[in-house]
């Protein structure tokens, strides 16, 4: 029964993506590829991939460099790191709309305290329009991503920097590598299998992402900020092109399953 | 430079350590310090930026739960009265509430019986459920919410709470499934032959020795059907037209609508929303490590 409430509209999403919807009318009339040639020929389609790509790339940098860092941090201050890992899983758990909801009021361009304390400090002097502007508002979608996303990061490598042995550590420091150089030669090749890991599944994750743009800027301004998912939604909701928001779903599903079979190879890699 | 001794080096790095992670940590705390500084606020000082606000009042919260909203008017000088859709707020917190629990209670009763029938029992196809689930489990729900509107309106349930306990399930019950299989086969099999070899039923055996073993996976699945119901936007949205209908997460965001943003209200309603789950995760946050290790976080 589970099974059959999974696997049937999954199946129906592939089915739909050939057939055309009339909208306010329950008929479906197949039609072939002709919803993918709508797609591929629509350039706001081309445009919600690029700025996918932006969104995803800029994110999970942020996410991964941000997250080694503080893990890190965590890993050298704190012996017991069991109270800061729940902490951290806590923005985890707080949900989305409540997070796009302070956003929206701490990055309110008249209101809002980013822009008040960024001009008290003299970095800006006139107003940050962060939801209007076409690159603030990628940058506020950006900046909600990595705060939600980046104790994800820290989660998973501080479990594997407890896992390293001292003693390696502690021989290169006798042998007189800096800091910098112990990161660089000693614990980043620990940590390369588990960043893999991390940043494949964030990638797949956040690439088809809806909710944290959507809800910020509604893929705003314009089509500014849309991704693949804010770019099927608005296909079914505004223009009641249901196949063509399929097709779009196909589309993402083929990027799933190339990240998928790409993690699957990672870890065959890692086993052998 | 003045040469410092080890001690104080290593004092000073320590202190250079710490700094870092307060001014991390709060960071991460700000958006919801922000948020609750907020929802204390008079309206008057909406505009200051001090952490520590000069008078507190419960206005926003005795507006939102006494189900209409003031608002103030500036050229006025007052606060006036408006009909806003946070007059809803107490019946999106029902509706938000008891999808929840419905759909958590299904959910673990459900996975926990697949699970078990999974690692016990053999059947044709039992090899590919798991993967299935997992697949299921990472699949957005962007891409088959269309298609499972169209379902639910064939059942004649759209616009009815139910549809959305069918929905969160579609989302919780394949990933809830592969974790308790995972809990499950971890029980070996010798404690339930010797129960079944004493005369017990194959029920009494799952009632009185599986039940109880499993429920570190239980908890786990319940935090996870619990997140995912009390978070979800994108399906509520969909499924649900009616404005008394809705759950908390899309209500609130009828707040926008209008000319006049009341940030306030709008601060304690992402309290309110936030209250559960910092109550669950107070009494649950070591499962909740336990889980995590598990998988069971999806972002």
């Amino acid at each position: 029964m589970s099974l059959a409430f999974v696997v049937y509209p999954a199946l129906d999403a592939i089915r739909l993506a050939f057939y055309s919807k009339l909208p306010f009318r329950n008929t479906f009339t197949f039609v072939g590829l002709e919803n993918f040639r709508y797609v591929l020929a629509d350039p706001v389609f081309w445009a919600s991939a690029r700025q996918a790509v932006v969104w995803t790339g800029v994110s999970i940098l942020l996410q991964t460099v941000f997250g080694v860092a503080i893990a890190l941090l965590l890993h050298q201050a704190v012996p017991d790191i069991n109270l800061f890992r729940g902490l951290l899983l806590f923005p985890y758990m707080v949900p989305t709309v409540v997070i796009a909801l302070i956003w929206r009021w701490m990055f309110n361009p008249e209101f809002g305290v980013v822009n008040a304390t960024l001009k008290s400090t003299g970095v800006l002097h006139g107003d940050i329009y962060w939801f209007s502007d076409p690159s603030w508002a990628m940058v506020s979608t950006i900046l909600l991503n990595v705060w939600k996303f980046t104790p994800f990061v820290v989660i998973c490598v501080l479990a594997r920097l407890q896992t390293i042995p001292v003693e390696i550590v502690e021989a290169a420091h006798v042998d007189g590598a800096g800091a910098w150089r112990r990161f660089l030669h000693i614990v980043l090749p620990q940590l390369k299998a588990v960043l893999a890991v991390v940043v494949v599944f964030r990638t797949i994750w956040t690439f088809n992402k809806f909710e944290e743009i959507y809800l910020l800027t509604r893929g705003g301004p314009g089509t500014s900020t849309f991704n693949l998912a804010v770019y099927a939604f608005e296909q079914t909701t505004a223009n009641l092109k249901l196949g063509v928001a399929a097709a779009t779903g196909v589309i993402m599903l083929v990027f799933l399953f190339a990240g998928s079979v790409f993690y699957l190879r990672l870890m065959r890699q890692q086993e052998a | 430079m003045m040469a410092l001794g080890r001690a104080a080096r290593r004092r000073l790095r320590a202190a250079f350590v710490y700094a870092t992670l307060a001014v991390v940590t709060l960071i991460m705390c700000f958006p919801l310090l922000w948020a609750l500084v907020t929802s204390v606020r008079p309206n008057e000082e909406m505009l200051s930026v001090r952490l520590v606000p000069d008078h507190v009042t419960g206005a926003h919260y005795r507006a939102l739960l006494g189900g209409r909203s003031m608002y103030f008017e500036a050229g006025a000088g007052a606060y006036r009265a408006s009909t806003a859709p946070s007059q809803h707020f107490l019946a999106w917190f029902a509706n938000s509430t008891v999808v929840t629990l419905a759909t958590t209670a299904v959910s673990v009763a459900v996975s926990t019986l697949a699970a078990y029938s999974l690692t016990r029992f053999r059947f044709v196809g039992q090899s590919v459920v798991p993967y299935i689930s997992l697949l299921g489990y990472m699949t957005p729900s962007i891409i088959y919410v269309f298609p499972l509107f169209l379902a639910i309106v064939a059942l004649g349930l759209a616009d009815r709470l139910p549809s959305l306990v069918l929905g969160y399930l579609s989302i919780t019950l394949p990933f809830s499934m592969w974790l308790m299989g995972a809990f499950l086969r971890s029980i070996p099999l010798e404690v339930e032959e010797a129960g079944l070899i004493d005369g017990a039923s194959r029920f009494q055996v799952f009632r009185r020795i599986v039940l109880p073993l499993a429920v570190p996976g239980i908890v786990a699945t319940s935090i996870f059907s619990f997140i995912v119901a009390w978070n979800d936007y994108l399906i509520a949205r969909i499924f649900i037209n009616s404005i008394t209908q809705l759950p908390l997460t899309v209500g609130v965001m009828h707040f926008f609508e209008g000319t006049h943003v009341d940030w306030g209200l709008m601060m304690a309603a992402a309290v309110l929303i936030t209250l559960p789950l910092a109550v669950l995760f107070m009494f649950v946050q070591r499962q909740l490590v336990v889980g995590f290790g598990a998988g069971a976080v999806k972002g």
